[in-house]
Formats: structure tokens, C-alpha cells, sequence
């Protein structure tokens, strides 16, 4: 498949100039590249979504033009979308020949030629099962078998791995090495740069709505590749300095909620969870989606009611009082669904920038909005975070992921929040901004923040945390210390095969670790940055608040185990 | 948000400016009427072709029209009106030059009062209510007496000496029906029960309700009632479907004489007889005194005696007891019986 | 900013525009095929309804409407579908008329009180719905639709002879408000204008206050722009629903007033019905606007006033009927689409800038 001079208008800008890609069959073709930098439009040219204005797209040596997704598909392109297209309450076989009955029926014939897929590719996909009862990884495969159903012999991947876990990701890379020994393409798009550089054969890097240059993996490092994606030095989410003091910000003691699953069955959703945030400390929660964290959140945020335990903020208990309370009493909250829990999409950002502090000053003086102060702030806040906006009249839906997120994050720190809740704060957001929230959580929490840390990339979260926790099936079964574990072994205790509440870690378990050591200490390369200077050079002012931690730490062991 | 109130700002401004600019324009009602354009009739909900009170004055003034040539405009009202929408449509015959502008049915009976003030060369027609006015001309019937009559059909009639009666609305117009019906019945035969129900207490959608009352019908007859006469409008209709699904019972129509309704053809041989209300004959009296340049005005009551009420034969069921029935007119006539008004 | 406000006014004008374009064709059409003449109807309608006692009339009927529309909008704009006002008003105007008739104070007293009345019922009334949906789980238009029917029986047995009501001739109606209790009229030319059009612009002020000044305003448009980000931000949208229901209810409870303290003067069988229903198209073609909803009312009673004098012209009755139902349909087709483009419009221009903006820091970088 061959790209050439690729242009794309839309009234007054140009969204894609100039683009040369070439695809070579049987191979993994990474494209990298910021959001915003183009790559989306492309994908809609090449699955037949939008035509270019100029330039020409060659498949195996013809010359074609795409008219719509149905085009792409009947020439051999399938698209796996980002934000997976399945019908929950229906089974893999059902998804699967949905809108495709005409190939090979609904019955018998579909049922074993979705089998012959799945054993060729070693996707392992189970046609009977409900899509609802399906994890993530296995929801992906599900889509990526509905593409190869449908006679794709080139899959776009969009973000794959954003969703998973290390050894899901790993799980998925062979997938895909499967399926480019079976003669197919594979177009992978992604910004995690160590996953490119292990998959791709080739890698084409866009910025700026062009490319602006392809890479070999063998002979890149990820820094170079980062460079060359950003047009800058790359940041990195590491904290340097340990700012942890020994005043509790936010106890959870014994914290319980069962929820009726659609069974009717009652399990727990949290139980026993006990864990305390410092003043100026970032305490990560590891865990693959689904295993509690989302209802954690939720619970100390005041959504939902525990049946047990108490949440204590500041010396306060709030274990009963209302959400609005609690984020008065400053807590700041970047949801994990940005669209769901943080913002209006509808409404200007001004109205956004209220939302959540509504009672709160410049907002709303005795009950009645001003609107005047809450303009003017809104303003500071584009200004101070870096909103890419052209004003502050535009709804929230016509920005972008990463500048949206930029917007929230000004909102809650705008209020001096004792304690953020920050769930994965930087997911579908570009390298850019990422590093702008990064830095604003670290300032934060050197001004004595309490920062409850959930997120997915397992980099950001050790890279940022004081304390690791891991969370798996409703319970804290594991913690570690983000100086010296790495992803992988993170990612086993998350998906309970590391078995237990011990911490992993090939040189003992933390609790004989003599030292906790954030100060200074160079991590792990896996982001190609380790050697960055920026904050290495401050000298670490150390303190050595290990001791409490450990402490609480035990103590939660032993109600653990009784 | 604020550039969109500044819009609407505008918008209001404009609007009210030219609200202003227009409110000194003509009124509409400058024309005083009363020129003879034809018969301005305003209907109750039902419309024209309700098979009975309505379709009854109608015919009233098809025959003006056929006899002198009178010309006429029939509008009808929606169920849910308000007064306001009552006032404007009398306003509007009114205006438009017909006269007499007459309102079919007691609902009418307040915005006649009102509009017939403003248009005083116009006469006015009221059916079923009195209203003041020396424009107006009030048309009352004698129900109570034609549905004495019905009584005595329906007690010589009844096999099970069970009879109902169905009225739309609860208010005292319908309730002279059933007084008259009861007393027709108890003086008849004392033993016959009967048995009075009414659609609605105060709804004027009991006489545009043909479901309501099919499904009360229904009840009567399965409690073993066998003569069922209803005064409910259109409404009227569901009852006498009812009866008619069921063999040996009897129907009793009301206002128009139901027989003989197109509409309820395959219902006929159910319909013993119908208390017909000769609305066409007040309707026509008034249209050939306003033509003769001498308006009826002031209350008319069209009584058994003055043939404004009367029991119809079609069908010929109750010939066979045709002579208790003219001994039971002669009575009412000659002051022998009074009946009663209300029950 | 100049660019966008320029677009901002026309996609503001667009819709309506293209809304009332659309109707006109499509009503015109339909008029064509009765075989009648569509431009020598809308001549007619604009004549009739611009002459001065049409104009008294069309904004008497519309004070209504438009009360009624601020009622279900109140609801809209949480998502919450009050299909009820036409219970909540009726059974509000019902026992205000029984309070009222019962009672004889000054006018200064008396007009308060039944307004209180009716507004305190009609709050009960739509605060049923409004807790059944928060501790049953109960739709809220299931449960007002219910409580329409149920609204009526309660009316239709306390509205008899001897309960709460009396009879005068074929109407049987609650006793006669006393004087006191007439509200005042704004004398025109010709007929004069209920006063209670003041009451619905305070109370068309007082909704756009509330809803876009105070706090509670700005809880009530969150949740029904999203109810997990308002639950996320602190509102308690349970408690929010039922807040919003009795406002609802409230504001629906002022509805009969215009009738009751302006033309009847009690509650009688020939108490107009079907407000609340006419309401919600009001709302719907207004856009919730407390403007456009005036805007709306007064286009109602304009259809509703030359409606009879199309009749005269030999038009069918049912045709103004017609006219508002394709014109309500115009109308939110129309927003929605104007809407979609808006926002798309909006999303490329936001890139647009910012590649513009990019392009600029942009010069001094080479790729590699």
C-alpha cells in the first residue's frame, strides 16, 4: 500500500499536508505521532471515511479511490477502532456476522469460519460467549476477528494497547506477529513508543499534520523517535524529590460496597480497603480496569455509599457527607471519563470551568452565579494551563482530548485541593499536554497535595507515585515501591498471578527494605528519558517519611490476613 | 450566551414594534353585522353529523334553505374549548354578516350572552338554555315530557321489567331526560326497576364519548337490563351498538329520530323508538322570523303539546301499544300529569 | 472572536428560519393538494390576526400557553418530561377556585392566597411524580400521565352539586370568587387584556433568572446536560428531581390562573382543558427560551385566532391543526440539524486556529 502527497482541507486548515506513506505487505507498520498531529484524518482516508483533496492512494500497484468504509472494506482495509464497536448483551458470534449475514450466513457455516479465523491467528475467541463477560483484551480480539471475518487483508489498529496491561500488550503483539506471517498488513497506531519500537518493522513518525520522517526500529532508540514526534526533548513523569510528609490527609479504614451484578448475584466490589494518603504524597493504585478502582473513586468522592468503613479527609470524617461537601471540603476530581463525570460537552467552557464548584468563589457569590468572575477565570485558567482554544465561548465538545484534560486539571487545581483524585489523568492525551499535567500534579504535591493516583500506564504511575498499591478483585493485595519495581512485575501482581499481598521484587520484599528511596534515584529506562535533567540537578531535600508508611503499611497486612 | 440575548433582544423589539404599530390598526369587528348573509351555526363538539341533537338542527336549516333559499356557514367546536374560543367563533358569523347567528347547545350559552351585546342588530339563537338579551332568542324543549313517553314504551316493553337509561353528563339538562324516563316507567308498571347511570359527572365529553357509553351499555345489558335509552349526544351511538349486539334488547334513541339515521342503519331493527327533539322546527321558526323581518326573541319553549318534543314511530315496534302511549300524551297535554323536571 | 459571533448570529437565526420556511412550504403544499389557494390563506391569516381585537385575543390565549410552557420547560431542561401540567393545573386552579370562593378578603389578600393555593397544589401534585421517580424508580411520564387521569376523577367528584360545587343551570361550577378577587385588566381600543400577562412575564423573568443566575439554575441544566457529570460535580440529582417537579408543578398551578381570576371566576365544567398539552409543543418550539416560548405562545394564539376565519374562506377546519403540528416538527428538525452543524462547524474552526496558531511558533523547526 503506497500513501502519496496526501492533502487534506478542511475550510481553512489542513489537516493532513503532504503525507507519504508506504506500506509494505506482510509487514507491522507503526505510525506515531502527537494527537492532534493528523493521524486520525489519515486513518479516515484510508478507511474510505474522507477523500483527500489531493494526492493519490495506491493498493498493490492500483491506483484507487475510497468512497466510503465499505469501499475499504471490499478492497481488503478493516479498522480497530479505539473505542470498541460491540453489542454488549450479545455473544462474540452474534457481534461478528452482525451487518456481515451476507457472508457466510448467521448459522453453522458463520460459526466455523469464525473458528478457522481464530485458530489460524491464535486468537483464541470463543463464539458463544456474552461480549459483556469478556475482559478487554479479549474484547479486542473479538474486534480484530471481526475485521479478519470480513476479508481484511490490512487492519488499522488505533491505540491498541491503551486498554491492557503489559502481558495483555505482549499477548496482543503476538497476535499481531501471527497475523504478519500469515501475509497480512498491520498499520499500528500508538504513541507509546517502547511498544513501537518492539512490534514495528517500520515506522513512520507524522507531526504537524505531515511526515516528517520513518524509522527503523533496530537502529532507533525511543528517544530519538520521541524527538522526532514531539519536535522537542521529551518529559518524563518521574518525581524526583520525595515531598511526603507524616500528616494524613486521607484515611480509608475498612471501606466496604457490594453491588448486585446482572446475575443477581451480590459480591463485593470493595472490600477491606484501608490505606492512608500523606500531605505531599502520591500513592498509585495499579489494577486492570474493572477490579474496583472505578467504585473506589466513587466512594470517597461520595457517589456511592459503602456499607462500611469511614473515609476521613484533613482529621474530618466524610464518610457520610454529600459529594458536594466533600469537593467543598477540597477535594479536586479529574474522572476517568472525562465526558462522562468532568464536563458538559454542550456547554461553553466557562459553564465547564464551574462545573463541580459551583458554590465555590469566583463562581458564585450568595447563591447566584457570576458570571463575570467565573468568565475571567475561565480566561486565567487557558491562559495559566495552556488550553489551546480560541475562546472560552466555544462548547467543550469542539476541543481536543488533550485540551479538555488540560481544562479540567486548571479547574480542580484552580480551587487549592487538599487531596486530588486524579484517574489516569493523561489517557488520550498528547505527549504535550501530558507533560504539562504531569508537572502540575508535581507542583501540587510539593505544596503539600495528597494525590490518589489510578491510571493504566504503568510508566506514569510508577514514574509519579510515593506508594504503590495494587488492587485486584475489590482488595488491595499488593504494594511496592515505585524506586525499584519495574512495569512487568507490576503487571503480574495485577492480574492476580503474582499471588497475594506480598510485594514482588527480585531483591526481597519491601517490607525489610531498609530505605524508600525516591530521592534522585535514576529509574528504569523504559521511557528513554532517564537521563533527562530537569529535576536531577535540584539537590534532594530527601525527607525519610518511609517509616510511617511502612508502618500503615504492615498494620494493613495484619488486618489483611485476620 | 450574552450574544444570544442580544438577539433576542432584538427580536422582541422588533416584535413589539410592530405589535404596536399594527394594534393601531383597524379592529376587526368594525363591521356591525346583521346584513343577511344566511344562518350562522355554531355546533358543540360532535359536529354536525352527530345522528341526533346536532344533525337534528341542521336539518332545520337544509329546510330554510330549500324552502326560501337561505344560505348558511356550520362551524363546529373541539373538544377542550375555551370560552374564548366559543366568543370568537359566534363573533366571527356574527361578523361576517349571518343572521341569526344561532349556538347549538347549552355550552354556548354564556358567549351568546356576551356577543349578542355587541352585535345588537344581529339575532341570536340559543338551544337548550336561557340568556338574556333582547337579541336572543332562548330555545327550550320539553325533554322531561318525550322521555315520559319513552318510559311508558320502555316499562310495556321490558321482558326482564329491567330498564336503564344513559345520560352523557350529569347536569340538569340531562337530568330532565331521566326524570321524565323514570316517572314514564314508574307510573306505567311500579314493579319495573330502572336503573339511571351517567358518563360523565361533569365533562362535556360525555356527549362525544361513543366508547364510554358503548361500554356502559354493555354492563347494563349483562345485569339483565333490556331497554336501554340514552341522551348523551353522539355518544348515543356506541349505546345503540351495544343493544343491537344483543338479541330481544331494545334501544331507545334520542333527538333526531334514530331510525331513520343513515349512520345507525344496521342498528335499526334495535331501535324501538327515539324521543325526538324538533330542533329543526325551532331552528326553522327562527330563521323565517328574522327572514320575515319580525326575530323571535325571548324564551320558547317547545313542549310535548306544541309537537317541540314527540315519541317516533319508525320501524313501526311500538304500534302495538300505540294507544297507552297517546293516552299517556293526552294526559301530559291536558294538564292531567306534570312531570317532573328533575329526578 | 468577531468571526465567531458573526457565524454565532446566523446559525441563531438559521434554525428558525429554516423552520418556518419549511413549514410554510410544506403547509402550502397541503392546503395545494385540498385544492385551495395556500397564499390567498396566508393573506387572509395575516389580516385577520393583525387586526387590534385580534390582537387582545391571540395574547389572552397565549398568557396561558405560555405559563404552561415554562412549566414543562422548567422539566425539559432536566431531562424530565412533565407530561402533567394539564393535571397539575386543572386540580391547581380546582382548589384555588374552592379556597377563593370560600373565602371573602381584600383583593390585596385574597389574589395572593388563591395564587399561593393553586401553585402550592400544583406543586403537590407534580411532587408525587417527582418522588415516585426517586424512591420507586417510577417514569416520570408514566406517573404524570397517570396523575392527569387521576387529577380529573378527584375534580370530577368534588365538582358536584352539594360537594364543592353548585349549579347554575347546565353548569355545575365551584361558588363565585368575590370581587375582591378580580384581577385587574389592561383596557385596549377594544377588549381589554387579562393583567395576568404581568404575572407570566415575572414569571417568564424569574425562569431565565433562576435557571441561568443562581446556583440551583446551574444544578438543574447540569443534570439534564449529563446526569453523571452532574452526580460527579455534587449535585444530588434525586433530590434535584423532585425540586425540579415541584417547580414544574408550581408554575403549572399559575396556568388556570389567568382564566380564573380574569374570565370565569370560579372552576366549572366549561373550565378550559388541554393547556398542558399545548404547552409542551410551546416549550419545544420555543427551544425553552423564555423568549422564544413567548414567541411560540403568540404564534399559537395567531394560528388559533385565523384558524376560525379560514374556515369563512372555505379552508378546512382541521388545516390550523395541521399548520402546528408540521410547524412544531419543522422546528426541532430544524434546531437539531442547525445544531449538528454548529458543533461541527465549531470543532473545525477550534482546529482551524490552532494550526493557524501552530504554523506560526512552527518556522524554526525542521524535521528530522
Amino acid at each position: 500500500m503506497e500513501l502519496a502527497g496526501i492533502t487534506k482541507r478542511f475550510p481553512g486548515v489542513v489537516a493532513n499536508h503532504d503525507i507519504h506513506l508506504t506500506v509494505r505487505r506482510g509487514t507491522v507498520h507503526a505510525l506515531c505521532g502527537e494527537n492532534g498531529a493528523g493521524k486520525s484524518t489519515l486513518m479516515k482516508i484510508l478507511y474510505g471515511m474522507q477523500k483527500p483533496d489531493e494526492g493519490t492512494i495506491t493498493l498493490d500497484g492500483e491506483q484507487v479511490t475510497l468512497h466510503s468504509p465499505a469501499d475499504a472494506i471490499a478492497r481488503g482495509i478493516g479498522m480497530v477502532h479505539q473505542h470498541f464497536m460491540l453489542a454488549d448483551n450479545l455473544t462474540v458470534l452474534e457481534n461478528v456476522v452482525l451487518g456481515a449475514e451476507k457472508l457466510h450466513g448467521i448459522g453453522g457455516k458463520a460459526r466455523a469460519k469464525i473458528k478457522e479465523i481464530s485458530d489460524a491467528y491464535g486468537l483464541g475467541v470463543r463464539p458463544d460467549v456474552l461480549v459483556e463477560d469478556l475482559g478487554v483484551a479479549d474484547r479486542q480480539r473479538v474486534e480484530i476477528l471481526k475485521v479478519l471475518y470480513r476479508g481484511a487483508r490490512t487492519l488499522i489498529l488505533d491505540e491498541p494497547t491503551a486498554v491492557l496491561v503489559p502481558q495483555e500488550v505482549d499477548a496482543l503483539f503476538d497476535n499481531l506477529r501471527e497475523l504478519k506471517s500469515e501475509g497480512l498488513t498491520v498499520i499500528f497506531i500508538s504513541h507509546k513508543l517502547g511498544e513501537v519500537l518492539s512490534v514495528a518493522d517500520d515506522i513512520t513518525v507524522i507531526r504537524r499534520g505531515t511526515t516528517v520522517g520513518t524509522a527503523i526500529p533496530s537502529r532507533t532508540t525511543p528517544k530519538q523517535l520521541a524527538e522526532l514526534m514531539v519536535g522537542e526533548e521529551l518529559p518524563s513523569p518521574e518525581t524526583r524529590e520525595s515531598t511526603v510528609t507524616d500528616i494524613p490527609m486521607l484515611t480509608v479504614e475498612g471501606l466496604h460496597l457490594s453491588a448486585t451484578d446482572s446475575d443477581g448475584v451480590v459480591r463485593a466490589v470493595l472490600d477491606g480497603i484501608t490505606f492512608t494518603i500523606h500531605k505531599g504524597e502520591v500513592l498509585g493504585l495499579a489494577g486492570v480496569e474493572g477490579n474496583g478502582q472505578a467504585e473506589l473513586v466513587e466512594a470517597i468522592m461520595g457517589m456511592r455509599s459503602p456499607d462500611a468503613g469511614t473515609v476521613t479527609l484533613d482529621g474530618e470524617d466524610i464518610t457520610k457527607a454529600p459529594t458536594r461537601k466533600r469537593r467543598e471540603d477540597g477535594i479536586g476530581y479529574i474522572p476517568e471519563d472525562r465526558h462522562r463525570h468532568g464536563l458538559l460537552l454542550e456547554a461553553p467552557l466557562w459553564e465547564n470551568r464551574i462545573l463541580g464548584h459551583v458554590t465555590e468563589r469566583p463562581n458564585s457569590k450568595r447563591g447566584l452565579i457570576d458570571t463575570k468572575a467565573a468568565r475571567a477565570d475561565t480566561e486565567r485558567i487557558v491562559r495559566e494551563f495552556d488550553v489551546r482554544t480560541p475562546g472560552i465561548e466555544v462548547t467543550a465538545a469542539s476541543l481536543s482530548g488533550g485540551n479538555q484534560q488540560k481544562l479540567i486539571v486548571g479547574r480542580e487545581m484552580s480551587h487549592l485541593p487538599k487531596l486530588l483524585i486524579a484517574a489516569h489523568p493523561t489517557r488520550g492525551v498528547d505527549v504535550g499536554a501530558q507533560a504539562q499535567i504531569w508537572d502540575q500534579i508535581r507542583e501540587a504535591r510539593h505544596e503539600g497535595l495528597a494525590v490518589l493516583l489510578i491510571s493504566a500506564d504503568l510508566d506514569e504511575l510508577i514514574g509519579l507515585s510515593d506508594t504503590l498499591r495494587v488492587m485486584f478483585r475489590g482488595r488491595l493485595v499488593a504494594d511496592a515501591d515505585p524506586a525499584t519495581i519495574t512495569p512487568e512485575e507490576l503487571g503480574s501482581a495485577m492480574t492476580g498471578a503474582a499471588g497475594g499481598h506480598l510485594e514482588h521484587h527480585e531483591k526481597g520484599t519491601k517490607g525489610e527494605k531498609g530505605e524508600k528511596g525516591s530521592g534522585g534515584k535514576p529509574k528504569p529506562p523504559e521511557r528513554g528519558a532517564s537521563s533527562e535533567p530537569r529535576k536531577a540537578g535540584t539537590s534532594p531535600k530527601a525527607k525519610k517519611p518511609g517509616n510511617t508508611n511502612r508502618n500503615k503499611s504492615k498494620k494493613n497486612k495484619k488486618k489483611r490476613r485476620r | 450566551m450574552r450574544r444570544v440575548s442580544t438577539i433576542t433582544v432584538a427580536g422582541i423589539s422588533t416584535a413589539a414594534l410592530a405589535f404596536t404599530l399594527s394594534a393601531c390598526g383597524s379592529s376587526s369587528t368594525e363591521s356591525s353585522g346583521g346584513s343577511g348573509k344566511g344562518v350562522g351555526l355554531a355546533f358543540d363538539v360532535g359536529g354536525r353529523d352527530d345522528h341526533s341533537f346536532n344533525e337534528s338542527a341542521a336539518r332545520g336549516v337544509d329546510k330554510a334553505k330549500k324552502d326560501m333559499g337561505i344560505d348558511n356557514k356550520m362551524m363546529t367546536a373541539k373538544n377542550g374549548e375555551t370560552e374564548a374560543d366559543r366568543e370568537q367563533r359566534l363573533t366571527s358569523l356574527a361578523d361576517a354578516g349571518y343572521n341569526p347567528v344561532i349556538g347549538v347547545g347549552f355550552n354556548y350559552a354564556k358567549s351568546i350572552e356576551k356577543v349578542a351585546k355587541d352585535y345588537p342588530k344581529t339575532t341570536f339563537g340559543i338551544v337548550d338554555s336561557v340568556v338574556p338579551g333582547n337579541n336572543v332568542d332562548s330555545i327550550t324543549f320539553g325533554e322531561h315530557e318525550g322521555s315520559y313517553l319513552a318510559g311508558v314504551a320502555a316499562a310495556l316493553k321490558s321482558k326482564n321489567h329491567k330498564v336503564g337509561f344513559i345520560g352523557g353528563v350529569n347536569n340538569a339538562l340531562i337530568q330532565k331526560f331521566q326524570a321524565g324516563f323514570e316517572q314514564g316507567v314508574k307510573d306505567t308498571d311500579s314493579s319495573v326497576q330502572v336503573t339511571s347511570q351517567y358518563l360523565y359527572p361533569n365533562n362535556d365529553k360525555g356527549f362525544n364519548d361513543p366508547a364510554a357509553a358503548k361500554d356502559k351499555a354493555k354492563g347494563m345489558l349483562d345485569s339483565g337490563i333490556d331497554v336501554i335509552y340514552t341522551a348523551a349526544g353522539l355518544s348515543g351511538n356506541g349505546s345503540i351498538e351495544a343493544v343491537a349486539g344483543q338479541k330481544g334488547a331494545w334501544a331507545i334513541g334520542v333527538d333526531s329520530d334514530q331510525y331513520q339515521q343513515p349512520g345507525l342503519e344496521q342498528y335499526k331493527n334495535s331501535i324501538l323508538t327515539s324521543v325526538v327533539k324538533n330542533v329543526d322546527v325551532a331552528v326553522y321558526d327562527l330563521i323565517k322570523s328574522v327572514k320575515d323581518g319580525k326575530p323571535l326573541t325571548g324564551e320558547h319553549k317547545y313542549l310535548l303539546k306544541d309537537d317541540g318534543v314527540s315519541l317516533a314511530t319508525s320501524g313501526g315496534f311500538i304500534d302495538d301499544i300505540k294507544d297507552k302511549i297517546e293516552a299517556a300524551k293526552k294526559k301530559i297535554v291536558d294538564g292531567q300529569i306534570t312531570v317532573r323536571t328533575s329526578p | 472572536m468577531k468571526k465567531i459571533d458573526k457565524n454565532r448570529l446566523i446559525l441563531g437565526l438559521a434554525a428558525p428560519v429554516l423552520a418556518i420556511v419549511a413549514a410554510l412550504a410544506i403547509t402550502s403544499i397541503i392546503i395545494g393538494v385540498t385544492g385551495k389557494d395556500p397564499f390567498h390563506a396566508y393573506q387572509v391569516m395575516v389580516e385577520f390576526g393583525s387586526k387590534a381585537d385580534s390582537q387582545v385575543w391571540i395574547i389572552n390565549k397565549a398568557t396561558p400557553y405560555y405559563l404552561s410552557a415554562l412549566a414543562v420547560a422548567v422539566g425539559f431542561r432536566m431531562n424530565l418530561f412533565n407530561i402533567g401540567v394539564d393535571g397539575q393545573y386543572r386540580i391547581a386552579a380546582f382548589f384555588a377556585a374552592v379556597v377563593g370562593g370560600a373565602l371573602t378578603l381584600p383583593g390585596i389578600i385574597e389574589i395572593p392566597v388563591i395564587i399561593i393555593v393553586a401553585m402550592a397544589v400544583g406543586a403537590l401534585w407534580a411532587g408525587i411524580a417527582g418522588l415516585l421517580k426517586t424512591s420507586r424508580g417510577v417514569n416520570e411520564v408514566i406517573s404524570t400521565i397517570m396523575l392527569n387521569a387521576i387529577g380529573a376523577s378527584v375534580i370530577g367528584y368534588f365538582l358536584q352539586d352539594g360537594r364543592l360545587a353548585k349549579k347554575e343551570g347546565n353548569l355545575i361550577h365551584t361558588p363565585y370568587l368575590p370581587d375582591s378577587a378580580h384581577f385587574f385588566e389592561i383596557p385596549t381600543q377594544t377588549k381589554p387584556i387579562y393583567g395576568f400577562v404581568v404575572i407570566a412575564a415575572l414569571a417568564g423573568v424569574a425562569y431565565w433568572f433562576l435557571l441561568n443566575r443562581t446556583r440551583f439554575g446551574f444544578d438543574l441544566r447540569t443534570v439534564g446536560q449529563s446526569e453523571t457529570a452532574a452526580q460527579a460535580s455534587g449535585v444530588s440529582v434525586k433530590r434535584m428531581v423532585v425540586t425540579s417537579m415541584l417547580i414544574s408543578g408550581a408554575l403549572a398551578g399559575l396556568v388556570g390562573m389567568p382564566t380564573l381570576l380574569g374570565v370565569s371566576y370560579n372552576y366549572g365544567t366549561d373550565f378550559p382543558t388541554g393547556i398542558g398539552f399545548t404547552g409542551i409543543a410551546i416549550a419545544l418550539l420555543g427551544r425553552n427560551n423564555p423568549v422564544g416560548m413567548a414567541l411560540a405562545a403568540l404564534l399559537w394564539g395567531f394560528l388559533e385566532r385565523t384558524g376560525t376565519q379560514l374556515e369563512f374562506e372555505g379552508y378546512a377546519q382541521e388545516i390550523v391543526g395541521v399548520i402546528q403540528g408540521v410547524i412544531v416538527l419543522c422546528v426541532v428538525i430544524a434546531y437539531e440539524l442547525v445544531r449538528r452543524y454548529g458543533l461541527k462547524a465549531q470543532q473545525r474552526k477550534v482546529g482551524e486556529e490552532l494550526a493557524a496558531q501552530a504554523r506560526k511558533s512552527d518556522k524554526a523547526e525542521v524535521s528530522a
